[in-house]
């Protein structure tokens, strides 16, 4: 009786550890200020703006062609769906057409890129875990989409090749032929993998019932893309908005069920992210089927002015919904270009989602929700 | 879609004084009275035709005499969306204009608020964390508005020294500011280090433009 009541008085104190901002775990310069409780969070506030360059006061005094590569330098390892999204917006205030076989390459490039931008995830998420192979290997098949990516924009990270009207450079037969081997490789492997990493019994205990996102959570954080999808809610915006040529290709959302643990656990949002690289290479061999001779790009003013007015456009990219709100005031540079940065808005549930972790399944949470920190600072 | 908002705005919300002006390009937005924006949000997130449940982002847009905030809200159950628009006058330069925070219709708006204090010097009363985001706490000043200087001095060190800037960099806004038809418009940060010949030209244009205006 008497020695129960000691360790009821026994005072704990909580100690902070400040995790990052140079942390393997956070994928980039984030810091997580951690008051912890011996091995428990019991409290997590998120710090950003490491990499913070205010691009959007850049893109203030540039032309609206030369705004592409500081696009592509907030989620460098999706540019292609980064210039995607903003040459569409600036195409839908002008009023361009965009000729089809270049609207073919936007599909197949952005595509590639998400299989590659999923890819990283699957390497690194299963080394913030412990499994170091796994990232191996998912960068040997990396490396054949960069190779491509560097024959067509002579770039392997930043490419500047989506312009606005169509894109840069043609795609050649060869390079064409290419990528149905590669599609096909690429699903052969990508399933020994999902087996080796996917339903290794370690993986799955790390990772299922952690770090639940709750539908009501998922929508009152504004959360999309693969962590909107790993809660269970069926929201692709390629299939629900499309924009492009999207509406003429037939693949299926991938939604998180719970099959491990609950729905909305890291386990999910890793099950969705791989099993999409399947829908994209689906879509890719349609492209492929599909794509037809024809010019790449269209006919856009020499000096482009925007008409006054905004816009709203967003896209879905790897990480979730990408959007871009454009003013202007009818001149050469736009008025204000603010960037809706998914990974900026999952930021914002590490606090909520780190109370009463363990630290080890704190790392897997935000290796879960799969931030590029480039996007979060801009 | 715009007009049976603003009704049912109007009908539900006393006082926001709901309007919305047809765009021959780009799209329409929908604004209300800065007093009422928390209860519009709540009108609209719990309205069973539209059920806007997700607040995407709050784009604060900075013109010379007011800050337009815009909250883009999309529902992804009906598959809309909706820019609404409050417009706040600005009281002058660094002072922060005030409106009412939403963190409590949608918990997304914690941080994109926090971003658009830091950027612009719009206050969010009733916010529950109200600090800077992405520049340090004791930055000074609001950097995507278009009358911004950046600080000379931060912490003890010298934000531009003489010695690492490319003056190529500053008189090129410089230029565009002579080449804009309103160089007010023209944002840039770096008034200060512009060669002489440049800076005479921009005064000599400012002056002319004011005597125009009085004219």
């Amino acid at each position: 009786m008497e020695n129960s009541n000691n360790v009821e008085k026994l005072h704990t104190d909580l100690m902070t550890v400040n995790m990052g901002p140079q942390h393997p775990a956070t994928h980039g310069v984030l810091r997580v200020e951690i008051k912890t409780d011996s091995e428990i969070v019991a409290e997590a506030t998120p710090y950003l703006g490491y990499l913070h360059r205010c691009m959007e006061k850049h893109c203030e005094h540039l032309d609206y062609r030369g705004i592409i590569p500081f696009v592509d330098r907030m989620d460098y390892l999706a540019s292609m769906n980064m210039e995607m999204g903003y040459s569409l917006a600036v195409e839908k205030m002008l009023g361009t057409e965009v000729p089809e076989r270049a609207e073919y390459i936007r599909v197949l490039v952005s595509e590639l890129q998400r299989v590659a931008s999923h890819l990283m995830f699957f390497g690194t998420y299963a080394i913030d875990l412990g499994a170091f192979t796994p990232f191996l290997y998912a960068f040997q098949d990396r490396e054949e989409i960069l190779r491509l990516f560097e024959e067509l924009s002579g770039a392997r990270l930043l490419y500047n090749y989506i312009w606005i009207g169509g894109v840069w450079n043609d795609i050649n037969d060869e390079q064409l032929r290419r990528i149905a081997k590669f599609c096909d490789k690429m699903e052969e492997s990508l399933k020994k993998y999902h087996d080796l990493v996917g339903m290794n019994a370690i993986f799955i205990d790390r990772t299922k019932n952690v770090g639940v996102i709750s539908e009501e959570m998922a929508y009152q954080y504004g959360a999309t893309g693969p962590v909107l999808r790993g809660s269970g809610i069926d929201w692709d915006l390629r299939k629900k908005m499309p924009y492009g040529i999207y509406d003429k290709f037939d693949f299926d959302t991938v939604v998180g069920k719970g099959e491990m643990g609950t729905v909305g656990d890291c386990w999910d949002r890793y099950q969705v992210r791989v099993l999409e690289i399947f829908e994209s290479l689906k879509i890719i061999r349609q492209v492929l089927d599909g794509i037809e001779e024809g010019p790449i790009i269209g006919k856009v003013p020499k000096i482009i002015k925007v008409p006054e007015g905004e816009i709203y456009v967003r896209t879905e990219c790897p990480r979730g919904e990408l959007g871009y709100h454009l003013t202007s005031d009818g001149g050469k540079n736009p008025y204000r270009l603010k960037v809706k940065s998914s990974c900026f808005t999952h930021t914002s549930m590490l606090g909520e989602l780190g109370k009463g972790q363990m630290i080890a399944d704190f790392v897997a949470t935000i290796g879960s929700i799969d931030i590029v920190l480039g996007e979060v600072d801009r | 879609m715009h007009k049976e908002i603003v009704e049912f705005l109007n009908k539900e919300v006393a006082g926001c004084d709901a309007t919305t002006k047809e765009v021959e390009v780009g799209h329409a937005s929908v604004v209300v009275n800065a007093d009422s924006v928390k209860a519009v949000c709540f009108a609209l997130r719990d309205s069973s035709d539209y059920q806007f449940n997700v607040l995407q982002v709050v784009s604060g847009v900075d013109f010379e005499d007011r800050i337009e905030v815009n909250y883009i809200i999309a529902s992804f159950i009906k598959n809309i969306e909706l820019i609404l628009k409050v417009k706040l006058p600005k009281a002058g330069k660094d002072e922060t204009v005030k409106v009412e925070s939403v963190c409590d219709v949608w918990k997304s708006a914690n941080f994109l608020e926090r971003e658009t204090y830091d950027m612009l010097g719009v206050e969010f009363t009733g916010h529950p964390d109200h600090r800077r985001i992405l520049c340090p706490e004791d930055w000074e000043g609001f950097p995507l508005r278009k009358d911004y200087v950046v600080q000379e001095v931060y912490q003890g060190m010298e934000v531009n020294p003489a010695s690492k800037v490319n003056q190529d960099d500053f008189d090129f806004l410089s230029k565009a500011k002579l080449d804009a038809a309103n160089p007010k418009f023209v944002s840039g940060s770096w008034d200060g280090n512009v060669s002489p010949e440049l800076s005479d030209a921009l005064k000599r244009k400012m002056e002319g433009l004011e005597s125009n205006k009085e004219k």
